[in-house]
């Protein structure tokens, strides 16, 4: 025969496991809308069956089952979704940062508009050729010294207002650095927590939720590989995680080396020891990870996320040169103005001016100069520094420096504003010394295409790219977000359960009161 | 698949979201006029349309300086006109001393009348047009002809040419040619005609007569190549106008926006956003606990 109290205890436990049933509704409703976080399942598993096999089992119907418990509490999570989530986080990281780079990037450049570089230049030349009508008019080589400046000025604007948004870049990779480090210290303090949790025998499911989110943040820095290994010490549950193992990796699957190991974390840090890209401040060479006994090598890192555009757009040592899109952009437009300004001089001093030729001065000084009104040297940063000459820009006598006749000509002789006027038509390699020579508004136009297609290109892609993530998140959340509808459902059943339990007590203690008060001495 | 109240949250509000970006991008459209304002909207539309809009500046630039050109030259004929009537009058002055039916006070009547047309014929050599003198070449600040103490004239030739661009490498002289037209053999011949006539000195005048009308012959095929200059100018001027037309297009093609289109698929859009915020806020709303008692 089974105990007195048996069927109270089956019912009590029925009781207890329905109540814990419900206390997790209760926590899935309550956390319904908490970012990041898994509904979690109550495994209820009926206790072991009586009487078990032996020498003393009692002769009664068996096996009777003797109630249910609450087994584990556990999160419903597919860990192949998250792969798949971080991945095209990664992605998104990228292409979101590069296409905010670029968009950044055409505002300065502020093109197809009238009031950009190309409008400049054509401005320039408009006030020549209005010159070559009428070379002796102080007016008109009045305006063409204040388009000359407008278009040194514009050049300085733009390349000074590039280089402010490339120091801003290097403000955000320091961020973004940081930004990975707090992530991994935090990764680090959760896993010792996990670790000493799961010994125990329970399963810490906030903080698996805490630690996922950590790690979909950093794998919208850098492209990251999570390895899962159970714990080796005291009592685990089968189904715990166990510690995380963080990976760097390239987009092939190459491994860079451990962000994260069981004790410990490894800081990045960005080292800017790359060749230099004006001169002043160098790009970036290499990623030190602590710990790693060489850094990483930028340009064959290729680790999608955030740190690899911000890099990309700051500038990056590639083969011992700088470049990167804002140092590419800089150089070019360093290079428009370098061979447009050695030329125009050029053609400037082979030409006579009226200075000459009522002798006030026996040479023709450039027309354009580099910063204080020193010769044009380097290319290197020359978009910055262009200015019109101290001696053209002299209040008194820099209109007559202008040299409008040609090396024979008389005053009046319009040839060289002509010849001038060319230089803006003319073929130069604009490219850099061995490229192929085209006229400027050619080059620049191309300049701006290519801009346009790299900006189009990183918007699409970033459009993609949240498209795919969003959709990865989709999967998981079908899997792991709470649906009000089956938590409401799951408590009713729950809800009916723990009545029919509570009422089982009440039968089993009217069978009691019988036993006890109907049967025995005095009745 | 399973689908959650948070789910359809967020992609409810990924739609409405979606939505809402397009209809910015057509209200941008409409109200800028323009449906290229930045490269990446569309790399090839904005480099064409950058290439036009230079092309329309050098195009107005041109037509400018076809416009100075066509004064330049206009003026030239009408000092050459002047001249060539001046030296018309002089031949027949010439005659009329040759032919003996004036005594000498006569003739001395008529030198005084050549002297008047040398002086007119140096007025005009020294004719300006804004400040700029038409007659010496490229030496434009100072006069080709200036009286002698002994009321002849000396004449400064200068033999460069102004010249003018009209198209891209395409340049056309602006001035005459000084050696042709008012030379130092034209102001030589009529001031000595007004000598042989002072002096009745007839028997000279018909050596200068020859050399009068190769004067007038070399300034009369200076003026024709003055006409088909002109003629020149007037066809660059037709083109120009042409270009114009294309340049303008080619700008508008690329850059501006079709207004009937842009303003339909605001519309259209504003619509589908209305009906994604309807439909949202339809299926967000409802859940088991409404029903549950």
């Amino acid at each position: 025969m089974t105990s007195t109290f048996m069927g109270l205890e089956i019912s009590k436990r029925g009781m207890a496991a329905q109540q814990t049933a419900l206390s997790v509704t209760g926590q899935n409703v309550s956390n319904a809308s908490t970012p990041g976080y898994t509904r979690q399942v109550v495994n209820l598993k009926a206790t072991d069956a009586y009487p078990s096999p032996g020498m003393n089992a009692p002769a009664i119907a068996g096996q009777l089952g003797t109630g249910v418990a609450a087994g584990s509490i556990q999160r419903v999570r597919d860990n192949f979704l998250d792969v798949q989530y971080r991945t095209e986080n990664s992605q998104l990281g990228y292409y979101q940062a590069r296409s905010d780079s670029l968009s950044q990037m055409e505002s300065i450049m502020n093109e197809p508009t009238d009031t950009g570089l190309s409008n400049a230049m054509d401005q320039f030349w408009q006030s020549l050729q209005d010159l070559s009508t009428s070379p002796t008019d102080s007016s008109a080589l009045a305006v063409v010294r204040q388009r000359g400046a407008s278009l040194a000025d514009t050049f300085n604007y733009l390349s000074n207002s590039l280089s402010s948004i490339q120091s801003d870049e290097k403000g955000q990779i320091t961020t973004t650095q940081n930004q990975i480090n707090t992530d991994l210290k935090q990764l680090n303090d959760l896993n010792q927590a996990i670790g000493n949790i799961e010994a125990s025998g329970n399963l810490p499911n906030d903080l698996y939720d805490q630690r996922d989110k950590l790690l979909d943040d950093l794998s919208s820095f850098v492209n990251i590989k999570v390895d899962f290994s159970g714990p080796t010490s005291g009592s685990p549950n089968p189904t715990a995680e166990g510690k995380a193992t963080v990976s760097l990796v390239s987009d092939t699957g190459t491994n860079l080396g451990t962000l994260l190991d069981q004790n410990n974390y490894h800081q990045i840090t960005v080292n800017y020891d790359g060749a230099s890209y004006d001169g002043v401040n160098n790009s970036i060479k290499t990623i030190s990870l602590d710990g790693a006994a060489n850094p990483i090598d930028f340009s064959t890192m290729n680790s999608s996320g955030k740190l690899k555009s911000l890099i990309e757009s700051y500038g990056y040592d590639n083969n011992g040169t700088a470049t990167g899109t804002y140092t590419d952009m800089l150089s070019q437009l360093d290079n428009l103005a370098y061979t447009f300004a050695t030329n125009f001089n050029a053609q400037q001093q082979a030409g006579k001016s009226p200075n000459q030729m009522n002798g006030t001065s026996s040479t023709v000084p450039p027309f354009f100069a580099d910063a204080n009104g020193a010769a044009i040297t380097k290319a290197a940063g020359f978009a910055s520094r262009i200015q019109v000459s101290p001696q053209i820009q002299n209040v008194s006598t820099g209109l007559g420096d202008i040299a409008t006749a040609g090396a024979n000509g008389t005053y009046g002789d319009n040839t060289n504003v002509l010849a001038l006027a060319n230089v803006i038509k003319e073929n130069l390699p604009y490219g850099g010394s061995n490229s192929q020579p085209t006229d400027f508004q050619s080059y620049y136009q191309g300049v701006i295409g290519g801009l346009g297609v790299n900006s189009q290109e990183a918007t699409q892609l970033a459009s993609n790219s949240t498209t795919l993530q969003q959709s990865a998140d989709q999967k998981r959340q079908s899997v792991s977000s709470v649906s009000i509808d089956e938590e409401m459902a799951n408590m009713v059943q729950y809800q009916h359960a723990y009545s029919a339990s509570a009422k089982m007590i009440s039968v089993q203690n009217q069978v009691l009161d019988t036993i006890i008060n109907g049967m025995g001495v005095g009745n | 698949m399973r689908i959650t109240q948070t789910m359809i949250a967020a992609n409810t509000l990924k739609n409405i979201n979606n939505n809402y970006t397009n209809m910015e991008k057509y209200q941008n459209q409409v109200s800028s006029g323009k449906k290229v304002t930045k490269p990446s909207d569309d790399p090839t539309a904005a480099t064409t349309g950058m290439y036009y809009t230079s092309d329309l500046n050098s195009v107005d630039q041109y037509k400018k300086n076809v416009t100075s050109l066509q004064t330049w030259i206009q003026n030239s004929d009408a000092g050459m006109q002047q001249a060539s009537s001046d030296l018309s009058r002089v031949r027949d002055l010439v005659i009329q001393g040759m032919n003996g039916s004036l005594n000498s006070d006569d003739l001395k009547t008529v030198a005084v009348e050549v002297q008047r047309i040398n002086e007119d014929l140096a007025n005009t050599a020294n004719t300006q047009v804004a400040g700029k003198y038409l007659f010496h070449g490229t030496d434009v600040t100072n006069p080709p002809v200036t009286q002698n103490p002994d009321g002849t004239y000396s004449v400064n030739v200068n033999s460069s040419n102004y010249n003018f661009e009209v198209s891209n490498g395409v340049y056309i002289r602006a001035n005459v040619i000084q050696g042709n037209s008012f030379n130092q053999q034209m102001f030589s011949t009529v001031s000595a005609i007004q000598n042989a006539l002072q002096k009745n000195n007839t028997s000279a005048l018909s050596g200068l007569l020859t050399n009068l009308d190769s004067v007038s012959n070399t300034l009369s095929a200076e003026r024709s190549d003055l006409g088909a200059r002109s003629n020149q100018v007037d066809l660059a001027s037709n083109r120009l106008d042409q270009q114009e037309t294309t340049a303008t297009n080619g700008v508008s093609n690329s850059i501006d926006v079709d207004i009937e289109s842009a303003v339909v698929n605001m519309t259209t859009q504003q619509y589908a956003y209305k009906a994604a915020l309807g439909v949202g806020a339809q299926i967000i709303q409802p859940s088991l606990l409404d029903y549950l008692k």
